[in-house]
C-alpha cells in the first residue's frame, strides 16, 4: 500500500477524520474482502492520494472490522468514499464500480477551494 | 511517442480476455485495458455453474483470475484500474490516451466494454446508492446481515444472487414486474421453495424513500396499480444490463437498444475496429458467447493486421 493512504479502525475516527479534517480534507474509504470493485479502485485511490500528498489526507478502513462506524456514517456499499471538510462531512459520497480517478481527483481538489 | 501495438483490446471480461489469449497465441503484440481489475461482470458473480470444463460451480472472481492469467501467459499485457482520458479509433492508426499521461496506438482495436448494471432510473436511486441501495450482492451482501431486504428483478441474476444473499439477510423479498421469473428452472424452484425469500409478483418499485438512509421502498402492482410502501433495510437491482459504448459514440450506429451491429467476422464499417461480447446486437448474452465472440474478433484481427501493418 502507498504510504500516502494510511489504514485506521473506528476507534480513531474522531481524531484521524472529524478533528484531521480541519486542517486539510480527509477522504475516507470503505472497502470490504471478495469486493472487485474495492480491488480496482485501490491503484487508483493511491495515485490520487500520491498526487495530493501534503495537502489531503487519504484513509481506509476495513469495513467488516469497523461495522459500527459503517452503520454510523450509514454506509451499505464497498467501495465508499466518504469526504471530510472543517470537522463535517462534506460532497457527494462515491460508491461502487464506477469511481473514476479523474472524478475523485476533481472532488478533492474542488474541497481544496 | 506513444507505445506501439498490433491490438488494443478494451475490456478485460471474458470476451476481451479470450481475444487477448487468441492474438498472444498469434505472436500479436496485444494489451489489454480496463478501469478495473479483469473479469467484467464474471468478477462480481458469486458461482458460474454453467462454464463448460468446471464440473463444480466456480467463483466467478477465480474464473475471472484464470482468463487473465491464461492471457498474460501468452504475452498479452493486462492493465487494470486504467482510466481512457482521450482516442481516436476512426484513422489506420488507433489510438488512446490513459490516465492524461501516456499514449498507446494500434492498427487494430477490439472494443469488448460489455454491459453494466441497468439502473432503475426511479426517485431516490442516485440519493440511496450506497447508503441502502446495491447493485453488487458479493462486494456488499454481508452488510445486510440479519436484515430484511428486497431485490428487484427476475431474471438469473436476480434470482441468482437472492439465493447468494439468504446467507446473509433474515429475509429476502423479491420484486418482479411479471408473474413468473425468466431465470432458468433450476434457480427459480430453489428461490420458490426457499423458506427465506419471498416474491411480490406483477409490481415494480416507483421510488425509494428515507432521510439520510434508505427506509422504504414504493412499490404499485403493474395490474391494479395499487402503490404501497414497503420497510426495508436494503435494496439489492439486478434488472438487466445496458451496454457500454462510449467509446464508439459517432463512429458506428446502434441498434434501437443501444447495442452494436456487427458482421459474422465482429468486424464495424470502420477498418480494423471490432467489437465483441455484450456490447454486440445478438440474441444471448452467456460467459460462453462472450468468449466465442472474442475468439472471433481476434481470429478476424490476425488477418487484418497482417494485411494493414
Amino acid at each position: 500500500m502507498s504510504e500516502q493512504v494510511k489504514e485506521i479502525g473506528q476507534a480513531e475516527y474522531e481524531g484521524e477524520v472529524l478533528a484531521a479534517s480541519r486542517q486539510q480534507p480527509v477522504v475516507l474509504d470503505f472497502y470490504s474482502t471478495e469486493c472487485p470493485p474495492c480491488e480496482a479502485l485501490a491503484p487508483k485511490y493511491e495515485a490520487v492520494a500520491e498526487h495530493f500528498a501534503g495537502r489531503a489526507r487519504f484513509l481506509k478502513v476495513f469495513r467488516q472490522g469497523n461495522r459500527d462506524l459503517a452503520a454510523k456514517l450509514g454506509v451499505t456499499g464497498s467501495p465508499t468514499l466518504v469526504f471530510f471538510k472543517n470537522g463535517q462531512e462534506a460532497g457527494e459520497r462515491m460508491s461502487g464500480e464506477e469511481i473514476k480517478r479523474s472524478a475523485l481527483k476533481a472532488q478533492v481538489e474542488a474541497l481544496l477551494q | 511517442m506513444a507505445e506501439r501495438y498490433d491490438v488494443i483490446i478494451v475490456g478485460a471480461g471474458p470476451a476481451g480476455l479470450s481475444a487477448a489469449i487468441y492474438a498472444a497465441r498469434a505472436r500479436l503484440k496485444t494489451l489489454v485495458l480496463d478501469e478495473s481489475v479483469p473479469g467484467g461482470q464474471m468478477k462480481t458473480t458469486h458461482k458460474v455453474s454453467n462454464y463448460p470444463g468446471f464440473p463444480e460451480d466456480v467463483k466467478g472472481a477465480d474464473l475471472a483470475k484464470a482468463f487473465s492469467m491464461q492471457a498474460e501467459r501468452f504475452g498479452a499485457k493486462v492493465r487494470r484500474a486504467v482510466e481512457i482520458t482521450g482516442r481516436d479509433l476512426s484513422g489506420p492508426v488507433k489510438w488512446f490516451e490513459l490516465d492524461e499521461e501516456e499514449k498507446v496506438e494500434a492498427p487494430a482495436v477490439i472494443v469488448a466494454t460489455g454491459a453494466k448494471p441497468r439502473e432503475l432510473g426511479i426517485p431516490g436511486e442516485s440519493k440511496f446508492r450506497g447508503r441502502g441501495i446495491s447493485y453488487c450482492a458479493t462486494c456488499d451482501g454481508a452488510y445486510f446481515d440479519g436484515k430484511e431486504i428486497h431485490v428487484v428483478g427476475g431474471g438469473n441474476s436476480a434470482v441468482e444472487e437472492s439465493l447468494f444473499l439468504t446467507q446473509f439477510a433474515k429475509k429476502v423479498t423479491i420484486i418482479h414486474q411479471l408473474d413468473h421469473f425468466q431465470a432458468e428452472p433450476v434457480s427459480a424452484k430453489e428461490a420458490l421453495e426457499s423458506p427465506k425469500i419471498e416474491v411480490i409478483w406483477n409490481s415494480e418499485p416507483r421510488a425509494f424513500l428515507g432521510e439520510g438512509q434508505l427506509e422504504k421502498v414504493r412499490v404499485e402492482d403493474v395490474k391494479t396499480h395499487q402503490a404501497r410502501e414497503l420497510p426495508t433495510d436494503g435494496v439489492f437491482v439486478f434488472v438487466g444490463y445496458a451496454p457500454r459504448t462510449d467509446l464508439l459514440k459517432g463512429l458506428v450506429a446502434l441498434n434501437p437498444w443501444g447495442y452494436v451491429e456487427t458482421g459474422e467476422d465482429m468486424s464495424t464499417p470502420v477498418p480494423g475496429l471490432y467489437v465483441a461480447g455484450d456490447i454486440r446486437s445478438k440474441k444471448f448474452r452467456q460467459i460462453t458467447t462472450a468468449v466465442a465472440d472474442g475468439t472471433i474478433a481476434a481470429l478476424a484481427v490476425q488477418k487484418y493486421v497482417k494485411d494493414h501493418p
